[in-house]
């Protein structure tokens, strides 16, 4: 049945077609949705794990079980996870077991651009790309299977532009499959080094096997015959930008890229006149078949970083785009819009301290971040998940009487509990009097409000056991740890001192709820007194999209306000108030 | 037939990717294929947005190039000055009469917003239509029919599309309860479009 799907959606409907038993992953842009929408389907088991290492983990259980497993992540999930990854690529599988990486070329929402086709090379893996949401379903169905016919992961590769791409996709129904059971197997699944050598060369038999399968498969590597003598490989989005382009040339469509089919490639070359690769990032099949001593053009015509799009794959294959901009805007300097803290929103408050304190914040992933940017622009170091923690403790180590009392690592909940916790042992067990700030909204909010473990409900908005963040860090052996209500500024100002000038690890748990769940309680729109208002821009400063310059004074939205209270706050003149009820 | 473009743009939350999902539906519905690509994530947070929509035959890939747009559809002034090089030489913009200060960094500059930026836009366009989709959706007493009241004045431009189609989009988009208020808005939109 044709139905309009979400690149994300298509991979959980073949999934879900495949009789995945069990889903799980991390949060993380472009990926998030696809578990989302496997938890709308009833008869799978689905759950957010507190972070990618152990939602691979947990989903290598339910595989030994002899159930398909399906664990979703952002590229740099994969660096998180990457430990179970390489040595289950030694283990092999039961059920079925499929990883899916969503890479971000262009880095619309990531810290940085790292092309994952490289992880399956380097785990020796089997790995399928998608180019659009109809094959993101067929691919993950089959993806399973390969997984079981190759004793393999299989790493499912894709990018933004095909997880969220919608497109049209022919959804299936499900394909019974029936769990395994258990089968004791020690010298597979324990990898000893004496087991951990024979199974290397089970790998290496694998790749040789998948390799010659790839070599045969028309369904995986399609090749499009053309009329132009041109040919070019390709693979993912890049796909429909050749083809758009070049609808006479051969193509060689690749999607299983590791291994790659050398001599489905080899053979395809000798019937082009000249060949092209045309892959996003990294010249991935470009360098293998330089390797190979095949002849090709391709990443010396485009920009080595970035996404492709028509006009650039037009530049490669015809060396002029045919698409070129019509209207000319170069006249005209617009102003930007960069993506702000939401109105309302708990961090803001925090972060406008900072800032007044000078303090040195070592940052984290998450809404957070954009606390780095103007006019708020009071974080230091933004790195990893879970890295503000280490970072803190170090440059409260080696700062010198500059940093010292001053340095303080921020760090969100879902991030803490995701990798920071390590962090704080770290703290604890080395002797550290450095301070950690861990804003505490309850939900992993960036990617839309994912529950975490101190969320208190699961995947499906059902009532789930609720982690309690103060607890966890007293549980650790933080003697001290504050709770404070981020809203009440001169409060979190007087713990934030005491706290740095503590000798030992302190913890300050600012506790808000992410206003796009909840409702702050009595928040009505702020009014604005222009007669008393001095214009010395302190509310302005707090970064807010509800407040506005209007005619040199400041101007509240009244639908975007939620009633926060901190420009009220901040105005020494108390020109701004929240009406009381 | 050829691929047409219909680029959608605005501010996170003014409801551009339900607009996007409207023309994708109703373009199935008259058996076309359709590619459509979003951004979620950072740029959800007050951020500008966008939705390329395409709608073919056969559609090969998502993104629109730069100067391929056949529609500009803006929930927002600024934001549609910003994605006017998208359009065509014969392309044609439908603006909202909206505007979003972006964020003020302090209060001795101006505003930050554009100054006379109608005339910017009346400048820019190649073909250009405003509408009064605020004040439109207002009157209909719900301000989050916006978006299907700027689809209502595309509608009439948009070939390969019948008032059928739209009605099918509409219905697989929207609650039972809220469809014949969503239907309504757009036809008011329709008639805007078609009385301008």
């Amino acid at each position: 049945m044709k139905k309009l799907m979400l690149g994300n959606e298509a991979v959980a409907q073949g999934a879900w077609e495949a009789g995945v038993a069990f889903g799980s992953g991390y949060p993380g842009t472009p990926s998030t949705e696809i578990l989302e929408y496997l938890a709308d389907r009833d008869d799978v088991v689905v759950q957010w794990a507190p972070n990618e290492k152990v939602g691979l983990e947990v989903s290598i259980g339910a595989m030994l079980a002899g159930e398909r497993a399906l664990v979703t992540m952002k590229h740099v999930g994969l660096n998180v996870a990457a430990d179970p990854f390489f040595s289950a690529a030694y283990t092999g599988v039961n059920g079925g077991l499929v990883v899916v990486s969503a890479d971000d070329p262009g880095m619309h929402s990531s810290q940085d651009e790292q092309d994952n086709r490289y992880f399956a090379k380097a785990a020796k893996v089997i790995m399928v790309e998608p180019s659009d949401p109809n094959e993101a379903c067929w691919m993950a169905r089959e993806a399973f299977a390969l997984s079981e016919q190759f004793d393999s992961p299989v790493l499912m590769r894709m990018t933004t532009r095909v997880s969220h791409q919608t497109g049209v996709v022919n959804a299936g129904d499900k394909q019974g499959v029936t769990g395994k059971g258990f089968k004791k197997n020690i010298a597979k699944y324990v990898l000893l080094p004496s087991h951990a050598r024979d199974r290397r060369h089970e790998v290496e038999k694998r790749l040789q096997a998948a390799r010659a399968f790839g070599n045969e498969s028309g369904l995986w590597n399609p090749i499009f015959n053309g009329t132009s003598g041109i040919g070019v490989i390709t693979s993912g989005v890049a796909f429909g930008y050749v083809k758009e382009t070049l609808p006479d040339a051969s193509i060689l469509k690749l999607g299983m890229t590791w291994p790659l089919p050398m001599e489905r490639i080899k053979a395809f070359a000798g019937t082009v006149e000249e060949l092209y690769v045309v892959e996003e990032l990294e010249p991935f099949i470009e360098e293998a078949l330089l390797a190979a001593g095949i002849e090709a053009k391709g990443s010396a015509l485009r920009p080595y970083t970035g996404e492709l799009n028509l006009p650039l794959v037009e530049k490669m294959l015809l060396g002029a785009p045919k698409h070129v901009p019509a209207v000319d805007l170069s006249d005209l300097a617009l102003p930007v819009r960069p993506p702000t803290l939401c109105p309302g929103c708990g961090h803001r408050a925090m972060f406008d301290l900072f800032r007044e304190m000078r303090l040195r914040v070592m940052g984290d992933i998450g809404c957070y971040t954009l606390g780095a940017l103007k006019p708020l622009a009071a974080m230091d170091a933004c790195l990893c998940m879970g890295a503000s923690v280490g970072m803190a403790e170090g440059l409260q180590r080696f700062g010198g009487a500059k940093e010292k009392g001053k340095t303080v690592g921020v760090i969100g909940d879902s991030t803490f509990f995701h990798s920071g916790i390590p962090g704080l042992l770290d703290m604890l067990a080395n002797g550290s009097d450095a301070t950690l700030i861990i804003l505490d909204n309850s939900v992993t909010a960036m990617t839309g409000g994912q529950p975490n473990p101190g969320t208190g409900r699961d995947i499906r908005g059902n009532e789930a056991p609720k982690l309690d963040t103060a607890a966890v860090c007293r549980g650790l052996g933080v003697k001290r740890v504050r709770v404070v209500d981020p809203y009440k500024l001169e409060e979190v100002r007087k713990v934030i001192e005491e706290e740095l000038a503590a000798p030992e690890v302190s913890v300050i748990i600012a506790k808000a709820p992410c206003v796009l769940q909840f409702r702050i309680p009595g928040g009505r729109p702020a009014k604005v007194k222009v007669e008393a208002c001095d214009r010395c821009g302190a509310c302005i400063r707090v970064g807010c999209m509800a407040i506005h310059e209007r005619g040199g004074f400041p101007e509240v939205d009244p639908e975007l306000c939620n009633g926060c209270g901190v420009c009220e706050q901040v105005c020494e003149e108390k020109a701004i108030e929240i009406p009381k009820g | 037939m050829e691929i047409t473009n219909i680029m959608l743009s605005g501010v996170g939350g003014q409801g551009i990717l339900t607009s996007g999902r409207i023309i994708a539906l109703a373009a199935m519905d008259a058996g076309l294929d359709v590619k459509m690509s979003e951004v979620h994530g950072m740029s959800q947070r007050g951020g500008n947005v966008d939705t390329h929509v395409r709608i073919g035959e056969e559609v090969p890939s998502s993104l629109i190039p730069l100067g391929g747009a056949h529609f500009l559809v803006s929930f927002e002034k600024l934001e549609a000055l910003r994605y006017m090089n998208y359009l065509r030489p014969d392309g044609t913009a439908f603006v909202a009469r909206h505007e979003i200060p972006p964020l003020t960094q302090n209060l001795k500059k101006d505003s930050g917003y554009v100054s006379g930026i109608d005339a910017k836009i009346e400048k820019k366009a190649p073909k250009l239509v405003w509408v009064d989709a605020f004040e439109l959706a207002k009157e209909l007493g719900d301000p989050r029919m916006v978006n299907v009241i700027l689809l209502g004045a595309l509608s009439n431009r948009l070939n390969g599309l019948g008032a059928k189609n739209w009605e099918a989009g509409i219905r697989q988009r929207f609650k039972k309860k809220a469809q014949e208020a969503c239907l309504e808005a757009f036809r008011r939109g329709s008639a805007y479009g078609k009385a301008t």
